[in-house]
């Protein structure tokens, strides 16, 4: 247990920066689904949210990720990293398709199915970070 | 799962929801400064809402298993960083409480203005983008923000 709480000091920026930008993106994320759902109507705040928000904390929070990997150098290829990566990679793919869902959204304002997708992905989206969160905390084997 | 990764996964969480909860309201916050008419500013407030219940419930949870975890850890109780934590986490609850006092009163002004007609207000404006709630609020982020430099630094361990 110990081992754990034993980190080189030139970890400690990346992981400052890393947990930092997923925190963001939680909030981010959380107040995308609160639009998508409860506000359905303003499109501009929630396009505004996911471009100014939640890419630019993705890009953060996966960036530092990768720069606190490369310090780490995890032996093997243990599952909660591999469960940062998929959320983290994987996620990228989900957020840019719901960031060009939601424009086009704000494009055609008579049509709904564009708000709720964003709420789909948005909200799938916010469990897989807890779940990414847990692996990550946790590290289990 | 051993009783470390449970308490550090609960902390770990409850610095989430106080973040996450921070930005969200932030979001909202934001938002409500670029609108005039009070239903939509009331509406944001009530959406920043959920924000300010994430905060308190991560508020909760970081302390009680941040003590927890000192305890099970065996870290003394006297190192800078623990002392400084626990200060800092009692000043940004200040803030935030104080802050959010006012933010109630300007919720309750925008619900009041959207039932009596829902035109623009000048008190209104002026509440939203009062100096002293928008630095009791933003200095209450940034104490957390130190809060979780603290955590990772661990000065003085």
């Amino acid at each position: 247990m110990m081992l754990a709480l034993v980190r080189p000091d030139s970890w400690n920026l990346p992981l400052f920066l890393h947990v930092l930008g997923a925190t963001v993106l939680v909030g981010a994320i959380g107040a995308t689904v609160l639009i998508a759902v409860r506000a359905p109507a303003w499109r501009r705040l929630l396009v505004r949210t996911i471009g100014f928000l939640v890419l630019p904390a993705w890009v953060l929070m996966r960036f530092a990720g990768q720069w606190i990997d490369s310090r780490e150098n995890v032996p093997g290829d243990p599952a909660w990293l591999g469960v940062g990566f998929i959320v983290g990679d994987a996620g990228l793919v989900l957020l840019v398709v719901m960031a060009l869902i939601a424009w086009w959204g704000l494009r055609r304002p008579e049509r709904r199915w564009p708000v709720r997708a964003v709420a789909a992905i948005s909200g799938l989206y916010l469990i897989a970070l807890f779940v990414a969160m847990w692996a990550m905390t946790t590290k289990p084997d | 799962m051993d009783t470390y990764d449970w308490l550090l996964f609960l902390h770990v969480l409850g610095a989430f929801l106080v973040l996450g909860g921070a930005v969200l309201a932030g979001v909202f916050n934001f938002a409500a400064l670029r609108r005039e008419r009070p239903s939509e500013i009331a509406m944001l407030f009530k959406f920043a809402r959920v924000g300010v219940v994430s905060i308190g419930i991560g508020m909760v949870l970081t302390l009680a298993l941040g003590l927890w975890l000192v305890h099970h850890v065996g870290y003394g109780w006297g190192q800078t960083w623990i002392v400084l934590a626990l200060v800092l986490w009692v000043l940004a609850n200040a803030l935030g409480g104080i802050g959010g006092g006012r933010e109630k009163k300007t919720r309750e002004l925008a619900e009041r203005l959207a039932a009596e007609g829902d035109a623009p207000s000048a008190e209104l404006t002026a509440r939203l983008r009062d100096p002293v709630w928008l630095a009791l609020s933003w200095g209450s982020g940034i104490v957390v923000l130190v809060i979780l430099a603290l955590m990772i630094w661990k000065p003085g361990t």
